[in-house]
């Protein structure tokens, strides 16, 4: 790591309208090295990694690629110059096999100006073996888990002779079994001497991967550390510019009545759709005030058991009995289960749950707009009243309600989710990976906010991957495999490796 | 606006001026910027009204553009394309397509003058008859899209054989004129007044169209339906999770095309005199160019009614100023193309949020 910088920038800045997105931000880059970028959202890291795979183009400061000063028109330009990036958001194409979305552009062609499909596959292949994967490159990425498309990904990167290697939280959507293989594809690929500037909000991951860690915060670097040397603390304290001691309320009220009582809860779908893992046997209730948990392995059924009980899951035959209060409960979609007080927060929020191009008034009221009307019309000055009330409650940071939701931060997002949500009232609340894709700052007021909501009586079943997170927050851990329950933990003996156990049901091989 | 909530810190900037009505200044650059595209076709109405008044031939001194005798052809020439425009601006809002409107069109326009002609139904009945046809036809075709999951291009391109065909077997493939009169296998003279105007300078169907135009106007800036037609195109499946009837919305939206593009069928009857069934063909591309014109994004979810009527009447200036210097009507068809592309090229150029 001594070597001379892969990539310098230096005094990179970049304003969007008035506002610094980024303001004199030095990164460097070593071969062979795992390059952290923490911060909270907004503080300024996609906008440097924009700049760095060329995205934008018009900054200030200079890149130097091998000490040569260089800039990008395009993506392109950063693709020659050996920089690869992996989004969150992979950009494959469904429809076409793992060999053709890695030479996707650039196929390789016969002398009779047709693709060679064969030395497509079997460098395609070669890739693969080099990150450890064992899929063939004639699979469609369509049908490969989130997972190894990933590796498709990577595969690509490397099929361009990429020497750093961009990665924008690439655990976000792994099960626990893939982050392991993506970890060792990374120690494979810092070995052959390829820098890699990692994203992720996870600390852990950071402790054990990384080698440098930049910090930025509101745009510029709050400070490089030794991952190694400074705890956990520290670097929180950067990234925050506080510390967060209490990320994690204590001292809850006693839970009420039982609101939600799901007795033997199966759902036979009509047509089984593959990676679906309909509930087969789920027995769970949660009381009014309480915060219980999801627990489970990827393909457990968690998120399908809450579209289920919002009614937004497959159609097919059910089994078994849910009551909600006192009455049976059968939503036949998301509008009834509204009106019966019952509100979801989809763990896609891009996807699911909001309206990226539209105003942040727009969606806070989309679902609670009947209420908001006198006679079909809408009233203008209740909304603007009762958005401007949502987003103080929530401490949304938003410019204005009036611009696209897409301009905010994740967090700023999710809270939009939430406040869309709370506006109908309801009383049981469905949470899927609340967090996921949150910064620390933005998840403790989260916490913050589903205990304060808790504490106003109402009930929250909440799936999350990430155990401290169930362990901190949940009064009571459900714990699913296979669509089923197979263990509910209180909160004093839920523990990590009860959780995990319980979660790996009995036979210990997971066959898929 | 409203006191600040105790309980949090608040973080959120101060609320825009508390005044209500008072005309709100564009920011920033950024504002104006935004503010141009969303009105581009408005822009482009007054550039293209602007360009026709210096190009237009004069006679004895008078601009023949001007004249009120041509603005009133240009507007009555509009007005069918623009009814079922509006009709099309709330298919394309919710990310669809209807491409049968032009053949409702004409299954409307038979409708009329056989209703009237060989049935001697009067002109209440007739016309409640031929919007109900036209409402359910579209309801029908969007009950399809909502409930089997086809893709509406699919859905109204077999309606639009469907629609015409009907018309063709009712009028046994031929234009039915309509005679005005009071004895048998003749119209109630009052329909003719669809080719009249008022005071002699407002055509009646301009009227109808204006009407419309502000009526949809309306709708969709201010009723919870039209939030929810905007969310669908939006993100359907977000709007799906946020409890709105996205079914309902839809049937109605494709309902709504249906109804408009028999009202236009009854226009169209009533300025020429007879419905043939081939009568409309291709309007329904007009009414799209309309629309696209109008900066209403074909993948849903933005758009607006402004823009589509401008859109309209930019469309029938420019066929006006072209046929007035007697340029060749195929000429006029590339020129109607490349109008077309610049202005999606312009809504390309509009600043997106990364």
């Amino acid at each position: 790591m001594t070597d001379r910088p892969l990539v310098r920038m230096t005094g990179i800045g970049k304003r969007f309208g008035g506002v610094h997105a980024c303001r004199d931000i030095d990164l460097t880059v070593t071969a062979g090295e795992v390059h952290a970028l923490l911060g909270e959202n907004g503080a300024g890291k996609s906008t440097l990694i924009n700049v760095l795979s060329g995205v934008i183009t018009e900054h200030d400061g200079t890149i130097e690629v091998d000490g040569e000063s260089v800039s990008f028109a395009g993506p392109a330009d950063a693709q020659r110059a050996g920089i690869a990036t992996i989004h969150q958001e992979l950009d494959l194409v469904a429809g076409l096999s793992i060999a053709e979305n890695m030479f996707l552009g650039r196929e390789p062609r016969t002398r009779l100006g047709t693709v060679d499909i064969r030395r497509m596959r079997r460098q395609a292949e070669a890739h693969l073996r080099t990150l450890g994967a064992d899929l063939d490159p004639r699979r469609l990425v369509g049908s490969l888990r989130v997972g190894e498309q990933q590796l498709v990904e990577i595969g690509r990167a490397l099929s361009l002779r990429a020497r750093v290697l961009i990665m924008d939280e690439p655990t976000a959507a792994l099960a626990d079994a893939e982050v392991e293989r993506l970890f060792a594809t990374i120690t494979e690929l810092r070995r052959a001497g390829v820098g890699i500037v990692y994203i992720s909000h996870r600390m852990a991951e950071i402790e054990l991967i990384a080698d440098r860690v930049t910090v930025l915060r509101n745009g510029t670097v709050a400070g490089t550390v030794d991952p190694r040397a400074a705890s956990r603390d520290d670097i929180i304290q950067l990234m925050v510019g506080r510390s967060v001691d209490a990320l994690f309320g204590e001292g809850r009220n006693e839970p009420g009545d039982v609101l939600l009582d799901v007795r033997g809860l199966a759902v036979t779908p009509r047509r089984p759709v593959p990676g679906r893992t309909e509930p087969a046997g789920v027995d769970l209730t949660v009381r009014s005030g309480e915060i219980v948990g999801l627990a489970g392995l990827m393909g457990a059924g968690r998120t399908e058991l809450l579209e289920t009980l919002f009614g937004a899951g497959g159609s097919g035959r059910r089994a078994g009995q849910v009551t909600i209060g006192d009455r049976p409960y059968r939503p036949g979609g998301p509008r009834a289960a509204l009106a019966r007080g019952v509100a979801f927060v989809p763990e896609d929020r891009r996807g699911a749950g909001l309206m990226l191009e539209h105003s942040v008034a727009d969606n806070v009221v989309l679902s609670a707009l009947s209420s908001l009307t006198t006679l079909g019309l809408v009233r203008r000055p209740l909304v603007r009243r009762t958005v401007a009330e949502q987003l103080t409650t929530l401490a949304v940071k938003a410019a204005s309600p009036s611009i696209p939701v897409a301009t905010l931060s994740g967090g700023n997002q999710q809270k939009i989710v939430f406040a869309k949500q709370l506006l109908m009232r309801p009383r049981l609340l469905l949470l899927d990976e609340p967090t996921r894709g949150v910064d620390i700052g933005a998840k403790a007021e989260i916490y913050h906010l589903l205990h304060r909501l808790a504490d106003s009586g109402m009930a929250i079943l909440l799936a999350s991957s990430e155990l401290p997170e169930l362990l901190s927050l949940c009064d009571r851990v459900v714990v699913l495999h296979r669509g089923r329950t197979v263990a509910v933990l209180p909160r004093a003996s839920a523990t990590q490796q009860a959780i995990l156990a319980a979660a790996n049901g009995d036979d210990v091989k997971e066959s898929r | 606006m409203n006191p600040p909530n105790p309980t949090t810190v608040a973080a959120s900037p101060p609320e825009t001026p508390p005044r209500r009505r008072a005309i709100r200044l564009p920011k920033d650059r950024h504002a104006i910027v935004d503010n141009f595209f969303r009105f581009q076709s408005l822009f482009g109405l007054v550039a293209v009204f602007l360009i026709a008044i210096a190009v237009s031939p004069s006679r004895n001194g008078e601009n023949v553009f001007l004249s009120s005798g041509n603005l009133a052809n240009i507007v009555r020439a509009v007005s069918e394309i623009g009814i079922i425009a509006v009709g099309m601006t709330f298919v394309i809002l919710i990310g669809g397509i209807d491409l049968s409107v032009g053949a409702v069109l004409g299954l409307a326009a038979v409708g009329s003058a056989t209703l009237m002609v060989d049935s001697g139904l009067g002109i209440v009945p007739t016309v409640l008859i031929v919007l109900f046809i036209g409402t359910a036809f579209g309801a029908t075709q969007g009950a399809i899209v909502a409930r089997l999951g086809i893709q509406s291009f699919i859905v109204t391109l077999a309606g639009l054989q469907a629609a015409r065909g009907i018309a063709r077997m009712w009028s046994g493939g031929l234009g039915i004129p309509i005679a005005y009169g009071e004895g048998p296998q003749e119209a109630p003279e009052a329909f003719s007044l669809l080719s009249g105007s008022i005071n002699g300078v407002l055509p009646v169907p301009a009227l109808i169209f204006l009407a419309i135009g502000v009526g949809a106007l309306l709708v969709l800036r201010s009723t919870a339906f039209a939030r929810h037609v905007y969310a669908i195109g939006g993100n359907e499946k977000a709007a799906r999770l946020s409890g709105v009837p996205v079914r309902r919305v839809r049937v109605t939206v494709f309902a709504i095309s249906g109804l408009l593009a028999a009202l236009a069928g009854i226009i169209h009857a009533g300025q020429l005199n007879q419905g043939s069934p081939n009568d409309g063909a291709g309007y329904e591309l007009d009414a799209i160019a309309a629309v696209v014109i109008g900066g209403t994004s074909l993948a849903g979810g933005s758009g607006s009614m402004g823009g589509t009527i401008a859109g309209a009447l930019l469309l029938g200036i420019l066929n006006n100023i072209l046929a007035l210097n007697n340029i060749d009507a195929n000429v006029q068809l590339v020129v109607k193309g490349l109008v077309i592309v610049a202005a999606a090229a312009l809504q390309r150029l509009r600043p997106r949020i990364a």
